[in-house]
C-alpha cells in the first residue's frame, strides 16, 4: 500500500513536537489511522471467513430431540406396539366398558370393550372424546387453598381441622352426581357416618329423579329400572331420548339395533314410536314420530294408559287431559299395537313430572313389561339423583345451616337453577371442599380445592346396573399432583390407603362372595382386571308389587300460554363437564349440525311468525329470567317449543378464545360472554321436587343483533330448492329408502342387474389382486349418535379447528354424518348418512392430481401421499363426495401435553396438503403384518377401523371384498344396498343399506 | 431530417417488394396509418416517449399500478406465510379467485397472439399498428396468470414438482393424465414462444433505438438487445424466414392452450365443468376477452401517446368487429350450455345451469350475460364503433364480464354439486381481493414501462404499411415476403448504403 501524504498543520513548535511524543510515548506502535483500514486481503480474509461461518452456521439441522431407546426396557413394552387395558369410561353415569389403547406409556384411544354386558362394545361420542381430558394442561395439578396452589399435607391439615370444628353439631353434605362407583358410594358412606348430621346428596345434571321417585310410588322402592330395549318388539317412548342422550344410550341404542334384524327371512324388526316435543336422534329413528307439545305428553300416556286399562279389564278413571287429534290417534294405535305385544313391548318417558312417570309404570305393568322389558330387580344405578333431597339441600344453603359442603363429580353452582345465588351461599357455608379435577364454577366458590385425577389416571369401579361390576384400571402415572376421591376421602376419616386397596376390599367384601365362577380371589380379581367387567348376582331387590291405586289421573292443567322452552342434552356435549373439550365442541350436533354454540332451536313455522331466521341472537326471557343465543330453525320440532341444549357456557370453555389458526379475519370461537354458547340452566326449575325441563310461558325476542352459526350443512333435504327446479326435478337418489314390508316381500339378495354393470375406459387400471377393502354402512341402524366422528378424530390425528373455520365450512372432520330431512316442515323423516371416502375404483381424484399425490392402493385403497401433495386441491374439487379435507393453515398442535394424545402411527399433516379417510390404513397394515408374523390370513372381522369398532349400533362392517364369505362381501349382497352416485361408473368401495322403517305406507325406492 | 433531404431521396430503386394497391390505401380503401407520415416521422412519433420525460399522468398511473402490485405482493406473501387459508375457499369451494384469474390472465394473452400470428398468417396488414403492444400484453397478462397456479397451491415452495424432472425419488415422476400437467406443458410452451415472437419482432426497432441513441449505455443496450442487427438484406431475409416459422408454431398455440385450459374443467366430473363444448368456447372466449382488452389498452395509449395517425378509427372498426363475432360465438356457446343440460336428462346437470340463473349466485351470472352478451351488441351500430368513449366502455364491460364467466363456471358449479349436504357458499377474503388487485397492478406496471422503454408500435412494420415513397403505381415484383419491410430494411435508403443498417443514420443526418 502506497504512503499517504498527510499534510500536518501546526501552530506552534510545540504542539507539534508535543503531539508526536505524546502519541509515540502512549503507544508503542504509531496509532496511523490508515493502518486499521482493511487491507484487500485482509477483507477477503473476513469475507470469506464469514461466509464460511454463515454456511457452517445455517448447516446445522434443526434441533435435535434425542428419543432414547429404553435402557432397561419395563416387561411388556415394545416401542410401536399397543398395550390394551379393560377399563370404564368416565364420560358419565352410564359407565360403559373401555378398552384403553397404550402407546409407550401413553393412553391414546379408548375403544368400546367387547366383553361389556352392557355396552357390548359401543361408545359415545362424549366417551371417546374423554381421553383429551387427560392430556389437558388446565386440569388442576394441585390441591387449592383459598385459590392458591398448596400441597396436599396442608390441604388434608386444613380439611381435617375445619371438620373436626364442625363435627360435633354441623350439618355436614356431600354432594355428588350419580357415582357409579360402589367403592366410591361406599366411602362417602363410611366417611360420613362419623358426622352425627351428614347426608349425601346425590343428583344430576339431567335428571331421571321422577322415574325413580315414580316406582318409590308404585313399587315401594325408588329404583331405576333397568330399560330391556333389546327384548321389547314394540316401543312407546314418551320424549325419551333413548337412542341419543337419555340416561345410558349406547346400552339402549344396542338394544334397539338388536331387535332390528332386517336381514333374517322375513326381516324380524320391532315397532318404534316417538312422541316428543324437539327432534331428537330417537325420533328420527322412529318408525312412526309425532310432534307433542310438552304438556301433551302426560295426557298423552293418560290416554294411552287409559286405553290399555280397558283393555285390562283394569278400573283406571281418566283425567280431562285433552291432546290433539294427530296424538290421540298415535297413542290409540300404540295401544292396541303394545297390547298386542305384551310382555314384549315397552313405554318409556323422559318426563319429569312424577304423575306423568306413574302412569308410565302403571302402563307398563298392565302391558306385562316389568320382569321382561324392565327390570327392578336388577335396577340400573346409572342415575341416582333424587331432586327432591337437592331441594331440601338447596333450602339448608340457603337458610346457611350447613356447616361443610362437600362437591364431588357435579358442578351445581353451572347446572343448577339460581346459580349465581347458590355460589351466594356457598360463600357463606364455612367449609366448602370441592374435588373437582378443574376449576368450575363450584370449584371457584370452594374454599379447598382437592382435585381428583382423570379416569385414566386412578383405580377405580363401576356398578351400572345392579349385579354388572367392572373396574377401572389406570393407564398412565397421574400427571398431576392429583388425588383419588376414595383416597381423599380415606385419608379424612383418619384410615388412610390407596385407592387400589380400597377397591380390592370393596370388591372382596361385597362382589367376590357373590360370584360362583372364581374360588380365589386373587384369581377372580385378576380374571376381571382382564376382562373388565363381572357379572353376579346381586343381592335381592326390596321392589314390592305394583301398588294398583298408585296412579291417579293427572291434575287438570291450563294450556300454557306462549312458548315452551326445552332444555336437553346435547349430544355433543352432554353435561358441562365435557366443556373443556374441544373435539366435542367441535363436533356438529347430528341433528342441527351446528358446532361451537347451543341454540333456541324453533320450528320453521314458529320462527316464520316471529319474523326469525337462523343466526338472529333472540331473547328468551321467563319470569325475569333472560337467555340470548342465535336462532336456530328446526324442522320437525313442535311448533310452541324453543329447544335449548344444556351444558354449553360453562367457564371452561374460555379457554377457546383464540384456539384455531389466528389471521387476518379470523372469528373468535366463543360469543361474547368469552364464553362457548350460553348456559340454559337458569331457564330450569325445581318443581315439586324434581328438576323441570320445561319452562312454560317464555317470551322471545328478537334482539337485532345476528350471529352466524358454525353450521356444517346448509342444506338440508335431498331435493333441490323448487325454485331451481325446471321441469320438476325430483329427490336426489343420495339416500335410498325401504320399508320392512316392501323388504319382506322383495328378494333375499341383490344381484348386480346387467344394466348396471358399467363399462370402463381403463378396465384394469387397478387390479386387486390379494385384499380388496370395502365398507358397507346400514343406514336403518345408523343413528346418527357421531360416536364414530369422534373415534375417527381420535384415530386419525384429526385437529381442531375452532369455531371460526367451521363456519367457513372448513371442518377436517374425515367422516361426517350427513342429515337430510324428507317429508314437509312439520312433520319430517330423518336419514343419516355417514359420508367419508369411498376409495372409489376409479377414483376422479387419482387421474387428476398432478403429482401422483393421490393413488391407487393394489387392495382397492384410495390413497394420499401427504409428502407429495402440493395442495392443488383439484382432487378435492373433483370428489363428487366431498369427503377430502384440506389444510388450510397449519392447525395448532403447540400444546405439548394435548399433543402427547396423538396416535403415533398416523402422520401429523402440514399445512398446504390434502388428507382423508384412509380406511384406518394403520389398522389394516397392522393385521397384515400380524398375519404375516403368525403366517396366517388376515382373518375377517380383525380389521376394525376407529368408526367400526366405536359403533354402538354396529352400522358399519368393513373388510375384504375378495373373500366371498366375508362379513362386508355378505352386506354388499344385502338386497338394501346402494351406493352413493353409483351412476357416476367411480366404482366406490364404501356401500350403504337402505334406510328401513317398520311402515306400512311406502315401498321400495330405488330411483 | 430536412423536408429538403425527404424530398431529395428516390423512392428505393432496390425495393425488396413495391407495395400492392392494397397496401397504398389499405385493403379497406382507407390508409392504415393517417397523417402523410414519412419514415422519420414514424421513428419520431413512435420512439419520442423514449426521447422525453415521462409525463405526470404517466407517472400518476404508474404509481398507482405499482402501489397495487405491491398491495398484491403483500398478499401474496402473507398468504404464502400464513396458509391457502387466508383466501375464502372452503371444502366445497375449493377454488374460486385463484383459477378464475388464473384463466382470466391466460384468456387475455390470447388476443397478442391471434394479432401476431393468425392475423400476419393471413396478411391482415392493419395489424401493424397494435401488434407490439398486444404481443406484450400476452407476455404480461402470461405473467399474470402463471403467479396463480404456483401460489394456489398449499406449498408453492415445492410447485416445480408439477415439472417432469429427473429426480432421485425414485424416479418420481408427474401425473400425465392431470389436466394441470397439461396446463404446465401449454402456458410454459405458450409464454416461451409468446416471449420469442416478441423479442424477435422487436429485433429492428431495437436498432433503431441503438441507432438514434444518445446516450452510451443505451447505445450499447440497445446494441447488445438487438443482436447485432445490421438492416442487410441477409439480416432481413434471416429474420423474415425466422418470423414466418415462429408465427406458423405460434399459430396452433391460440387454439391449443386455452382447450387444454378448458380440459382443467372438462375432464373433470362436476356437473357444469364436464362439458365437451368447453375447447371452442374457451377459444372464443379467450380471443373476445383479449381483443377488448387490446382495445381498452390501445384507445388509452392512442389518446395520451398521440397515435392517433397510427391507431386509426380503422383499427379500431376492425376490431370492435372481431369482438362482434367472438362475443356471438361466447353468446351461443351460453345458450348451447344450457340446451345440452337441459336435452341431457342429467338432473344434476340441469340443476347446475338453472342454479346459476337462478340461485344464490345469479347475480355474477347475469353481470356476465350482460357484459358479454348484451354490451357488444352495441357494436353492431357504426356510431357506436365510431364513439371511442363508448367502444372503451363496451370493452370494459366486456373485461369485467369475461373475469366473470370463469367465476361462474369455477364457484356456481362447485359451491353446489352432487350431495346437497356439502353444499355452500364462496365469498371472496380481503386478501384475496388484494392478490386479484394485485395481479392487475403488476399487468399495469409491465405495461406502463413497456410504453416508456419500448417502441409501442412496430415501427420497422408500420413502415411497410406507409403510403409514402411507394411508386404511384403497381411496379417491380409482387410481395414474396409478407413482412412488412421497414426499419432498415426498404427505407429510403437501400440497406447497403445505410451504415447502420438503421433509421438512425436518416435521422441524425
Amino acid at each position: 500500500m502506497p504512503e499517504r501524504a498527510d499534510t500536518k498543520y501546526w501552530t506552534s513548535l510545540a504542539e507539534r513536537d508535543a503531539s508526536r511524543s505524546s502519541v509515540e510515548d502512549e503507544f508503542p506502535q504509531p496509532l496511523d489511522p490508515t493502518a486499521t483500514s482493511v487491507s484487500r486481503r485482509g477483507f477477503l480474509q473476513a469475507a470469506g471467513f464469514s461466509a464460511v461461518a454463515a454456511t457452517l452456521a445455517s448447516c446445522a439441522r434443526a434441533p435435535v430431540e434425542k428419543a432414547i431407546p429404553y435402557l432397561i426396557k419395563p416387561e411388556e413394552v415394545t416401542p410401536g406396539r399397543a398395550l390394551w387395558y379393560a377399563s370404564t369410561c368416565g364420560g358419565c353415569s352410564a359407565a360403559c366398558g373401555v378398552l384403553v389403547k397404550n402407546r409407550d406409556g401413553r393412553p391414546i384411544k379408548l375403544e368400546g370393550n367387547p366383553d361389556h354386558p352392557l355396552s357390548r362394545g359401543g361408545m359415545c361420542a362424549a366417551g371417546q372424546a374423554s381421553v383429551l381430558g387427560l392430556y389437558d394442561s388446565r386440569r388442576l395439578k394441585q390441591p387449592l387453598l383459598a385459590g392458591t396452589p398448596t400441597t396436599w399435607a396442608d390441604a388434608d391439615r386444613e380439611v381435617a381441622g375445619r371438620l373436626a370444628a364442625v363435627a360435633r353439631d354441623g350439618a355436614v353434605r356431600f354432594l355428588t352426581a350419580t357415582l357409579p362407583s360402589p367403592t366410591e358410594r361406599s366411602m362417602i358412606g363410611r366417611f360420613l357416618a362419623r358426622f352425627p348430621d351428614a347426608r349425601h346428596v346425590v343428583y344430576d345434571a339431567v335428571s331421571s329423579s321422577a322415574i325413580l321417585d315414580a316406582h318409590l310410588r308404585t313399587h315401594g322402592v325408588r329404583v331405576l329400572p333397568r330399560y330391556r330395549v333389546e327384548r321389547a318388539e314394540v316401543i312407546a317412548s314418551f320424549d325419551a331420548d333413548f337412542l341419543g342422550t337419555w340416561i345410558s344410550p349406547v346400552e339402549y341404542a344396542a338394544g334397539w339395533r338388536s331387535g332390528r334384524d332386517l336381514e333374517s327371512r322375513p326381516p324380524r324388526c320391532s315397532y318404534h314410536a316417538q312422541l316428543e316435543s324437539r327432534l331428537s336422534l330417537s325420533g328420527a329413528k322412529a318408525d312412526r314420530r309425532v310432534r307433542a307439545a310438552p304438556h301433551e305428553v302426560g295426557p298423552a300416556l293418560e290416554r294411552l294408559t287409559v286405553a290399555l286399562a280397558r283393555v285390562a279389564g283394569v278400573a283406571f278413571r281418566s283425567g280431562d287431559g285433552k291432546v290433539g287429534a294427530e296424538v290421540a290417534a298415535i297413542v290409540d294405535d300404540l295401544a292396541l299395537r303394545l297390547w298386542q305385544a305384551r310382555g314384549r313391548s315397552l313405554v318409556v318417558c323422559g318426563s319429569q313430572d312424577t304423575d306423568v312417570q306413574v302412569l308410565a309404570n302403571l302402563a307398563n305393568h298392565l302391558l306385562g313389561s316389568y320382569g321382561a322389558t324392565l327390570d327392578i330387580e336388577r335396577p340400573s344405578l346409572q342415575r341416582q339423583g333424587s331432586d327432591g333431597d337437592l331441594a331440601t339441600l338447596l333450602t339448608e344453603l340457603a337458610a346457611g345451616r350447613v356447616a361443610a359442603l362437600l362437591v364431588a363429580g357435579c358442578n351445581p353452582v353451572f347446572d343448577l337453577p339460581g346459580g349465581a345465588a347458590l355460589a351466594h351461599a356457598l360463600g357463606k357455608v364455612p367449609l366448602v371442599v370441592s374435588l373437582a379435577p378443574r376449576l368450575d364454577e363450584t370449584a371457584r366458590c370452594a374454599g379447598i380445592v382437592c382435585p381428583v385425577g382423570h379416569q385414566l389416571e386412578e383405580w377405580g369401579d363401576a356398578e351400572p346396573v345392579a349385579g354388572v361390576f367392572s373396574l377401572r384400571q389406570p393407564a398412565i402415572e397421574p400427571l398431576g399432583d392429583t388425588r383419588p376421591l376414595v383416597e381423599s376421602l380415606a385419608l379424612w376419616s383418619g384410615e388412610p390407603r390407596g385407592a387400589l386397596e380400597l377397591v380390592r376390599e370393596h370388591w372382596r367384601s361385597d362382589v367376590f362372595p357373590h360370584q360362583g365362577g372364581e374360588r380365589e380371589f386373587e384369581a377372580f380379581w385378576d380374571a376381571a382386571v382382564q376382562r373388565g367387567a363381572v357379572e353376579i348376582t346381586p343381592a335381592p331387590s326390596r321392589a314390592g308389587a305394583f301398588r294398583p291405586g298408585s296412579a291417579r289421573p293427572l291434575p287438570p292443567s291450563p294450556r300454557p300460554t306462549g312458548l315452551t322452552a326445552v332444555l336437553h342434552a346435547a349430544i355433543a356435549m352432554p353435561t358441562a363437564e365435557h366443556a373443556y373439550n374441544a373435539w366435542l365442541h367441535e363436533l356438529p350436533d347430528p341433528v342441527t349440525k351446528v358446532t361451537w354454540d347451543n341454540v333456541a332451536g324453533l320450528s320453521p313455522a314458529t320462527a316464520h311468525r316471529l319474523g326469525v331466521a337462523e343466526g338472529d341472537v333472540v331473547r328468551v326471557e321467563a319470569d325475569g329470567v333472560a337467555l340470548e343465543l342465535p336462532a336456530y330453525v328446526q324442522p320437525g320440532q313442535h311448533d310452541d317449543v324453543v329447544a335449548i341444549a344444556l351444558g354449553y357456557g360453562a367457564e371452561a370453555s374460555r379457554r377457546f378464545a383464540d384456539i384455531g389458526p389466528q389471521w387476518l379475519e379470523a372469528g373468535p370461537s366463543v360469543g361474547e360472554n368469552g364464553l362457548v354458547g350460553t348456559n340454559a340452566a337458569p331457564l330450569l326449575a325445581l318443581a315439586d321436587g324434581t328438576l323441570r325441563y320445561e319452562r312454560s310461558g317464555v317470551r322471545l325476542s328478537r334482539t337485532g343483533r345476528r350471529r352466524a352459526l358454525a353450521c356444517t350443512q346448509s342444506h338440508h333435504t335431498l331435493t333441490v330448492p323448487d325454485r331451481l327446479a325446471p321441469g320438476g326435478t325430483d329427490r336426489r337418489p343420495i339416500v335410498e329408502e325401504t320399508t320392512v314390508r316392501a323388504l319382506a316381500a322383495g328378494p333375499a339378495d341383490r344381484l348386480e342387474t346387467p344394466e348396471e354393470v358399467k363399462h370402463d375406459l381403463w378396465p384394469e387400471d387397478h387390479p386387486t389382486p390379494g385384499h380388496r377393502w370395502a365398507m358397507v354402512v346400514d343406514l336403518a341402524a345408523c343413528t346418527g349418535c357421531s360416536a364414530c366422528v369422534v373415534a375417527c378424530q381420535v384415530e386419525n390425528n384429526i385437529p381442531v379447528v375452532g369455531r371460526d373455520e367451521v363456519r367457513r365450512r372448513r371442518a377436517m372432520h374425515w367422516l361426517r354424518i350427513d342429515r337430510y330431512f324428507s317429508g314437509d316442515e312439520g312433520e319430517v323423516d330423518v336419514a343419516f348418512e355417514p359420508m367419508m371416502c369411498q376409495h372409489c375404483g376409479h377414483a376422479p381424484c387419482e387421474t387428476v392430481c398432478p403429482v401422483l399425490a393421490t393413488v391407487h392402493s393394489q387392495e382397492g385403497l384410495n390413497q394420499q401421499v401427504y409428502n407429495r401433495c402440493i395442495g392443488t386441491r383439484y382432487c378435492a374439487n373433483n370428489c363428487p363426495y366431498k369427503a377430502r379435507r384440506f389444510n388450510w393453515f397449519n392447525y395448532a398442535h403447540s400444546d405439548r401435553l394435548a399433543d402427547l394424545v396423538l396416535n403415533p402411527d398416523v402422520t401429523v399433516r402440514t399445512r398446504g396438503v390434502m388428507e382423508k379417510c384412509t380406511f384406518c390404513v394403520q389398522r389394516i397394515e397392522e393385521a397384515k403384518i400380524e398375519a404375516k408374523r403368525t403366517g396366517t390370513q388376515v382373518a375377517d372381522g380383525v380389521i376394525r377401523p376407529a368408526c367400526q369398532q366405536s359403533c354402538p349400533v354396529g352400522a358399519i362392517t368393513f373388510g375384504d371384498l375378495n373373500d366371498p364369505t366375508s362379513a362386508v362381501s355378505r352386506a354388499m349382497a344385502n338386497p338394501r344396498r346402494f351406493r352413493v352416485l353409483d351412476e357416476l361408473n367411480v366404482r366406490p368401495s364404501a356401500g350403504y343399506l337402505a334406510v328401513s322403517r317398520n311402515r306400512e305406507e311406502g315401498g321400495y325406492e330405488r330411483v | 431530417m430536412s423536408e429538403a433531404l425527404r424530398l431529395t431521396v428516390p423512392a428505393a430503386p432496390g425495393s425488396l417488394v413495391p407495395p400492392r394497391d392494397s397496401d397504398r390505401h389499405g385493403s379497406f380503401r382507407q390508409p392504415l396509418v393517417v397523417g402523410n407520415k414519412s419514415l422519420s416521422d414514424v421513428t419520431r412519433d413512435i420512439c419520442s416517449p423514449m426521447d422525453t420525460r415521462p409525463t405526470a399522468l404517466w407517472w400518476g398511473g404508474f404509481l398507482f399500478s405499482f402501489a397495487v402490485m405491491l398491495l398484491g405482493a403483500a398478499a401474496v406473501a402473507y398468504q404464502v406465510a400464513t396458509g391457502v387459508g387466508v383466501w375464502g375457499l372452503n371444502t366445497t369451494v375449493g377454488w374460486a379467485f385463484d383459477i378464475t384469474n388464473f384463466v382470466f390472465w391466460i384468456g387475455i394473452g390470447h388476443a397478442g397472439t391471434l394479432i401476431s400470428a393468425i392475423l400476419f398468417l393471413f396478411r391482415q396488414r392493419w395489424r401493424t399498428s397494435v401488434n407490439r403492444a398486444a404481443e406484450a400484453m400476452t407476455i404480461f397478462a402470461v405473467m399474470c396468470a402463471g403467479i396463480f397456479p404456483v401460489i394456489h397451491t398449499g406449498r408453492p415452495w415445492l410447485a416445480f414438482w408439477m415439472f417432469p424432472y429427473p429426480n432421485t425419488r425414485g424416479s418420481l415422476w408427474v401425473n400425465f393424465r392431470s389436466p394441470l400437467i397439461w396446463d404446465f406443458f401449454a402456458i410454459s410452451t405458450y409464454f416461451t414462444i409468446s416471449a420469442m415472437f416478441w423479442y424477435l419482432g422487436l429485433l429492428p426497432d431495437l436498432a433503431t433505438i441503438r441507432d438514434r441513441a444518445g446516450a452510451r449505455w443505451r447505445q450499447r443496450l440497445a446494441g447488445f438487445l438487438a443482436l447485432g442487427w445490421n438492416g442487410s438484406l441477409r439480416t432481413w431475409q434471416r429474420y423474415e424466414t425466422v418470423y414466418l416459422l415462429l408465427a406458423g408454431l405460434a399459430t396452433p398455440l391460440v387454439v391449443s392452450v386455452h382447450t387444454i385450459v378448458s380440459w382443467d374443467f372438462a375432464t373433470a366430473v362436476i356437473p357444469g365443468w364436464h362439458a365437451t363444448i368447453f375447447p371452442p368456447y374457451f377459444v372464443a372466449g379467450a380471443i373476445f376477452s383479449g381483443m377488448s382488452m387490446v382495445l381498452t389498452l390501445m384507445l388509452v395509449a392512442r389518446k395520451t401517446m398521440h397515435l392517433e395517425d397510427y391507431i386509426t378509427m380503422r383499427h379500431v372498426d376492425v376490431m370492435t368487429k372481431l369482438i362482434i363475432l367472438t362475443g356471438s360465438i361466447v353468446a351461443l356457446a351460453y345458450a348451447t350450455e344450457f340446451f345440452t343440460a337441459l336435452y341431457s336428462g342429467n338432473p344434476y346437470e340441469r340443476f347446475v345451469f338453472s342454479n346459476r340463473a337462478l340461485g344464490p349466485m345469479a347475480w355474477s351470472y347475469w353481470t356476465m350475460v350482460g357484459c358479454n352478451v348484451v354490451s357488444p351488441q352495441l357494436l353492431w351500430f357504426r356510431r357506436v364503433r365510431s364513439n371511442l368513449a363508448a367502444v372503451f366502455v363496451v370493452t370494459i364491460f366486456i373485461n369485467v364480464g369475461m373475469w366473470f364467466e370463469r367465476f361462474v363456471i369455477i364457484v356456481t358449479s362447485l359451491h353446489r354439486d352432487f350431495l346437497p349436504a356439502n353444499w355452500a357458499s364462496y365469498t371472496p377474503s380481503s386478501v384475496e381481493l388484494a392478490t386479484a388487485a394485485g395481479s392487475l397492478g403488476l399487468f399495469f406496471t409491465c405495461f406502463l414501462l413497456f410504453v416508456r422503454f419500448v417502441p409501442v408500435v412496430a415501427m420497422g412494420e408500420v413502415k411497410g404499411v406507409l403510403a409514402y415513397g411507394r411508386a404511384p403505381s403497381g411496379q417491380g415484383q409482387p410481395s414474396a415476403s409478407p413482412i412488412m419491410r421497414e426499419g432498415g430494411g426498404s427505407g429510403p435508403r437501400s440497406p447497403a448504403t445505410s451504415p447502420t443498417g438503421g433509421e438512425g443514420a436518416e435521422v441524425r443526418s
